[in-house]
């Protein structure tokens, strides 16, 4: 699946928002939708509150399948000792408007928190429950360098439905048998012809290959980069494929606790920072080093898939512009 | 999935209960804690029995309310069913598990991590360097060499502390010491008016002892400063890098590869430790 043959199915663009209407009606859906001057995955009740003109969302969907915070286990004081639940997952979503490398970054993901055993129950229980529509690039956007990593802005392998804008709606590849039940009996026109391509930016970022980033370990390039980086964090929490976290306990009531997994980041200071104070990465340099070798060197060998899909996003929002474009040529220019 | 198993059974965070049937200072802000899991939870995910868990393996303990930290297990399966944790008392959780009392319950999952090859040790002669609470994973091995006396050469404790109140596992030290074939060396960085024995750091002890390197195995635990210092001793005294094997603490949230907090390069302490050779540990691309 996933070649057009000269014929494409189409939705026609009313057809589009009834279907999410009917969709949001049974189920949770979620989708861009325009938050002040951003656009980020939210539920939506309504087809009028998503964006279909949108380049890529500010965050990107991790948050439905990791949440940045959850309470992983609800634990009671009782007459002795304690009771322990877990929590129920919500229900079936579908999450509209997906870019290829946002769904990329859940292949990513899958890798760890699925195919590593044991399977993480928490964000394998959203992961089978989410379907997932994906909505194909016109343009890469100004930061973007997904193709620099073996991806495409129309890549539909990841998604279970995958849509294409063309003139006056939009072309249809079924792409699984879940995005297949979730089409159901929404009537396709089919027409001759291909969807049109995405453009894209011909220059490729030199992405080093996982074994060639160990000589690299004790340039000074990363003390002389790390310079003005702010600890922020911030690149780690618009990742889409960053999935650190801590868990820890919080008192909610006279008798119950909540044991509550967060997003982590490496980039903070206390991170690898063990009781009684030595801290195995001290220096920002050795940080923001970390970060790096664990998309393009440890990712991939520990568990395959690069842990960066390119989406551009932590350029977009480094206060000091540390860009990891400029990361890679760097590295290959050294 | 078998019949009386769910999905949420099998969750790998879900710790297993257990009652604290023991707890004894074994130094200063140092704790003993004796867990008996409650039967009631067996099967539902949490502390594995079985297998049995073995010396140089780990657990999470819960104080519920605060949270979990990981700990070795100190204990061994033949010498009795509680599960045995040393506790320092130096961060949140520490604090919040030193705070209960026996009779208390509180949260045990693992067993996680690799364990130090002692099928692999028989017939050759042990050397045990314990800095500080680093002592604790050692007291296993201890324990598997004097419950299995015969299947292994000379063993050589060398256990070391900042101060004689830092010394753990003091109530133990005669029953080594009388075991066959069996040395204790002790010593502090920093004697009191009571303390008679050595003086110095574990290296000017090992340096002193000068175990032989032939036909034997080494074990270090302690302060990565300690590791550091006892590796490059133990080279001078021309031990290989595959006769040390030394075990590593880490921050941790998972035990199993996926918070991420742990790694050493592309090593997990979690999954691909805590047990390492120095032969290994000393290609890694970061230091511990």
């Amino acid at each position: 699946m996933g070649d057009f043959a000269g014929k494409i199915k189409v939705m026609a663009r009313d057809q589009l928002l009834a279907w999410l209407d009917d969709l949001a009606g049974r189920s949770t859906l979620i989708g861009p939708k325009p938050v002040g001057e951003k656009i980020l995955y939210k539920p939506v009740r309504h087809s009028a509150e998503i964006a279909l003109d949108f380049t890529k969302t500010d965050l990107s969907a991790k948050e439905y399948f990791l949440p940045p915070t959850e309470t992983i286990l609800s634990m009671k004081r009782e007459k002795k000792g304690f009771s322990v639940e877990e929590p129920s997952l919500d229900g079936e979503q579908v999450l509209f408007g997906l870019r290829p490398c946002d769904a990329r970054a859940l292949r990513v993901m899958d890798a760890l928190f699925l195919d590593k055993e044991p399977a993480d129950p928490y964000y394998a229980e959203r992961r089978g429950k989410t379907t997932l529509i994906g909505l194909a690039c016109r343009e890469m956007g100004e930061q973007c360098f997904c193709t620099s990593l073996g991806l495409a802005p129309d890549e539909a392998n990841d998604v279970d439905l995958m849509l294409t804008e063309i003139e006056g709606g939009y072309a249809v590849q079924v792409v699984t048998d879940k995005g297949k039940a979730l089409l159901g009996a929404v009537a396709l026109q089919e027409v001759e012809g291909v969807p049109p391509k995405p453009i894209v930016h011909q220059e490729k970022v030199p992405i080093l290959e996982a074994g060639k980033w160990p000589e690299h370990f004790d340039a000074p390039y990363w003390a002389r980069l790390s310079d003005r980086c702010l600890s922020c964090r911030l690149c780690t929490y618009v990742c889409p494929t960053c999935r650190c976290f801590d868990i820890r306990d919080a008192e909610v009531s006279d008798k119950g606790i909540e044991r509550l997994r967060a997003w982590d980041s490496c980039m903070a200071e206390g991170y690898r920072r063990i009781a009684g104070g030595h801290n195995p990465r001290p220096t920002k340099a050795e940080r923001l080093r970390n970060r790096f070798y664990c998309k393009f060197c440890y990712y991939p060998q520990d568990f395959g898939p690069i842990a960066c899909v390119g989406c551009g996003r932590c350029i977009a929002q480094c206060p000091v512009n540390v860009d990891a474009v400029e990361v890679l040529e760097g590295l290959a220019a050294l | 999935m078998s019949e009386g198993r769910t999905a949420l059974a099998m969750n790998p965070y879900r710790p297993s209960l257990g009652t604290l049937v023991g707890i004894r200072d074994l130094a200063t802000d140092i704790r003993l804690f004796q867990v008996a899991l409650d039967d009631r939870q067996e099967g539902k995910g949490g502390f594995q029995t079985h297998p049995a868990y073995r010396p140089g393996q780990f657990a999470f303990v819960s104080a519920f309310g605060v949270g979990e930290a990981p700990f070795c297990l100190t204990s061994t399966t033949r010498r009795g069913q509680a599960l045995e944790f040393a506790v320092n008392k130096i961060g949140t959780v520490t604090e919040a598990l030193h705070r209960l009392g026996e009779g208390d319950v509180v949260g045990v999952r693992g067993p996680f991590g690799n364990w130090f090859p002692l099928e692999d040790m028989r017939g050759q002669d042990v050397i045990l360097l314990g800095g500080g609470i680093g002592g604790a994973p050692l007291r296993p091995v201890i324990h598997t060499i004097l419950d299995n006396r015969a299947d292994y050469g000379k063993l050589t404790i060398l256990w070391a502390a900042r101060l004689p109140s830092l010394l753990i596992f003091k109530g133990e030290f005669d029953s080594w010491r009388a075991a066959p074939g069996t040395e204790l060396h002790l010593t502090v960085d920093q004697g009191d008016e009571t303390w008679k024995g050595n003086v110095g750091l574990i290296t000017q002890l090992l340096e002193k002892v000068a175990p032989s390197p032939e036909n034997a195995m080494t074990i270090t635990c302690g302060p990565p400063v300690m590791i550091k210092f006892v590796m490059l001793t133990l080279a001078k005294l021309g031990f290989a890098p595959e006769q040390m094997i030394m075990t590593l603490e880490a921050k941790m949230k998972c035990g199993m590869g996926k918070c991420g907090r742990c790694n050493l390069g592309e090593k997990y302490v979690c999954t691909d430790g805590p047990v390492f050779s120095y032969a290994k540990v000393r290609n890694f691309l970061e230091s511990y």
